[in-house]
């Protein structure tokens, strides 16, 4: 028969030897995730697949390298370095404009520019009018009754504003000042309010953002959008190119002058000013303002890893990393950058033009 | 061996195994945020629609009739977070203690790091878009509370998503994911206000 006494230092000595195995096992494994250097870099959503896709080449190329990309809204990026504190080694956003606005002088003090997008009308075979949707009678589509469209909320995603962007230059360009009321604005309550100041166009949005139709969907991420198309739940979406190829979606091309595509239009996107129902962060205010979609990276200050960061960027401009954008529908541009005297040393080889502005 | 040396023995490993296990806890419990246990220090501002203001100690707020559910989320580039299980107070109880919020109000929720999020009135009273988990498709809506959680399965909120006080969407039985902007991290203002039409 067991004596207590022996079986209470059975229990002891287990309890031991597994405390013991426990903080070895510890140990061993924070040594092993010691040994890798983790390159953090921090993306807008829309790059995710193509940064997940440079993510594995470079890693291949840097035994070693663990190259850990994360992905979220571009104001949400810059703030993960600017308000969050957090050790970021590459940032990559949507909007070039936000580096210098939200990052200069005490996080960073150069980008470069190094691919771009436009915003299309996404749609699947199933959606209503799919064989005569055009370039030219998108809205009149998009109005008729029966059909339904969605687009991403301008307060939370910038590719919802930019479906107010281009639906008020709309109007510009086919010379018709009810495209905006007729397709978007007249969906909601409270209204949707738009002033005239000079040539520029200011568009409101209400604090309460709630539509009255079912005629528009509304959601969080333009993401979110593509199971609608999926599932025949909407018929047209106010989407990236970039996604809308990476879906596999049909799309409609839009003309330049109001896709947001190209430097040439600078001076007419500009004319279009949307204003947020409320500062959602501090750290930036509440105005957008119409521009080129130009995707911008920077290395933050607080890199921990800036050898190393500088690499991951100079592959992401190498004839591989463009190659690696271009397979995953995202369109490179020959780089530019803002501060040409400010970039490291490493890019200054390279053939970049001065971004205006 | 005799007697007193088994007793001997037997306190060795006794002492060696409190030892290890005062170890390991501290390990435990400096992983992932690296501070030990805290006391919260931490105050949540609720003002009414007509101005009037109440300040509240995180053990104030814990002192209030709790609600415990389950609710999960995910990003605007679909990360998928939950689903958790969320212990906290009613926003809705919360806006009553200053008044109560009406359907012409909005609930502003503000956080320390500069964030802010704008409520309607049924969002407050649980009128949130849910979403399947697997597909991310919209699901109907069952019992939604929104409350303002301060345990998160059964701890303290880790530190980088939220502690001590984040707004979470839940219900008695979960299965569903709502979108993450709406679960404010570190909030330390709620306030009930009447928008402009």
């Amino acid at each position: 028969m067991v004596k207590p006494i022996h079986l209470v230092a059975g229990i002891l000595i287990l309890i031991f030897i597994a405390a013991v195995v426990i903080v070895m096992g510890m140990a061993a494994y924070q040594s092993d995730s010691h040994d890798e250097t983790k390159l953090k870099v921090i993306c807008a959503g829309s790059l995710i697949e193509s940064f997940h896709e440079l993510e594995k080449e470079f890693e291949n190329k840097h035994p070693g390298v663990d190259v850990q990309v994360e992905g979220h809204g571009s104001i949400q990026v810059i703030r993960y370095v600017t308000d969050l504190h957090k050790e970021v080694d590459v940032v990559a956003v949507a909007d070039y404009s936000l580096i210098p606005d939200m990052m200069y002088p005490e996080y960073a003090d150069w980008y470069i520019a190094f691919a771009t997008n436009e915003m299309v009308i996404a749609y699947s075979n199933q959606s209503k009018y799919a064989n005569e949707i055009t370039s030219d009678n998108w809205y009149e589509i998009l109005k008729r009754p029966g059909v339904t469209f969605g687009f991403s909320n301008p307060m939370l995603d910038s590719c919802g504003y930019r479906a107010f962007m281009v639906t008020q230059l709309a109007e510009f360009y086919y010379d018709n000042h009810t495209i905006f009321d007729d397709v978007i604005a007249c969906n909601f309550d409270p209204a949707i309010k738009v002033n005239m100041n000079n040539d520029t166009c200011i568009v409101s949005i209400p604090e309460i953002f709630e539509h009255k139709t079912e005629k528009i969907v509304i959601r969080g991420g333009s993401v979110q959008l593509l199971a609608f198309l999926d599932y025949g739940e909407i018929d047209y979406a106010f989407q990236y190119k970039s996604m809308a190829q990476q879906h596999g979606l049909q799309y409609v091309d839009l003309p330049c002058e109001i896709d947001l595509s190209s430097t040439e239009y600078e001076d007419i996107y500009k004319k279009v000013i949307i204003q947020l129902g409320f500062q959602r962060f501090t750290s930036i205010g509440t105005e957008r303002s119409g521009k080129p979609i130009f995707y911008a990276m920077t290395i933050p200050d607080s890199t921990q890893h800036p050898e190393l960061a500088v690499e991951f960027v100079k592959f992401i401009l190498s004839e591989d990393g463009q190659e690696i954008l271009c397979d995953a529908k995202q369109t490179p541009i020959s780089p530019m950058t803002d501060n040409p005297d400010n970039i490291p040393d490493e890019f200054r080889f390279m053939d970049m033009t001065e971004m205006d502005g | 061996m005799n007697v007193s040396g088994k007793t001997g023995f037997i306190v060795v490993i006794a002492v060696i195994c409190i030892g290890v296990i005062v170890a390991l806890a501290t390990v435990v419990n400096t992983y992932p945020s690296g501070v030990p246990a805290e006391t919260i220090d931490w105050n949540l501002t609720l003002i009414g629609n007509g101005g009037n203001e109440l300040v509240l100690t995180f053990d104030e707020l814990k002192e209030l009739p709790s609600y415990e559910g389950h609710g999960g989320f995910f990003s605007t580039v679909g990360m998928k977070y939950g689903p958790f299980e969320c212990k906290g107070v009613s926003v809705k109880d919360l806006c009553a203690l200053v008044g109560g919020i009406e359907p012409s109000n909005t609930l502003w929720v503000s956080a320390l790091d500069g964030y802010l999020m704008v409520f309607t009135y049924d969002q407050v009273q649980g009128d949130i878009l849910i979403y399947d988990p697997a597909t991310l498709r919209e699901i109907p809506h069952t019992d939604l509370k929104m409350i303002l959680m301060y345990e998160q399965d059964g701890a303290l909120i880790p530190g980088d998503d939220g502690r001590p006080l984040r707004i979470a969407i839940v219900s008695s039985n979960g299965g569903f994911l709502t979108e993450g902007h709406y679960w404010v991290k570190w909030v330390n203002k709620i306030e009930i206000r009447t928008p402009d039409r």
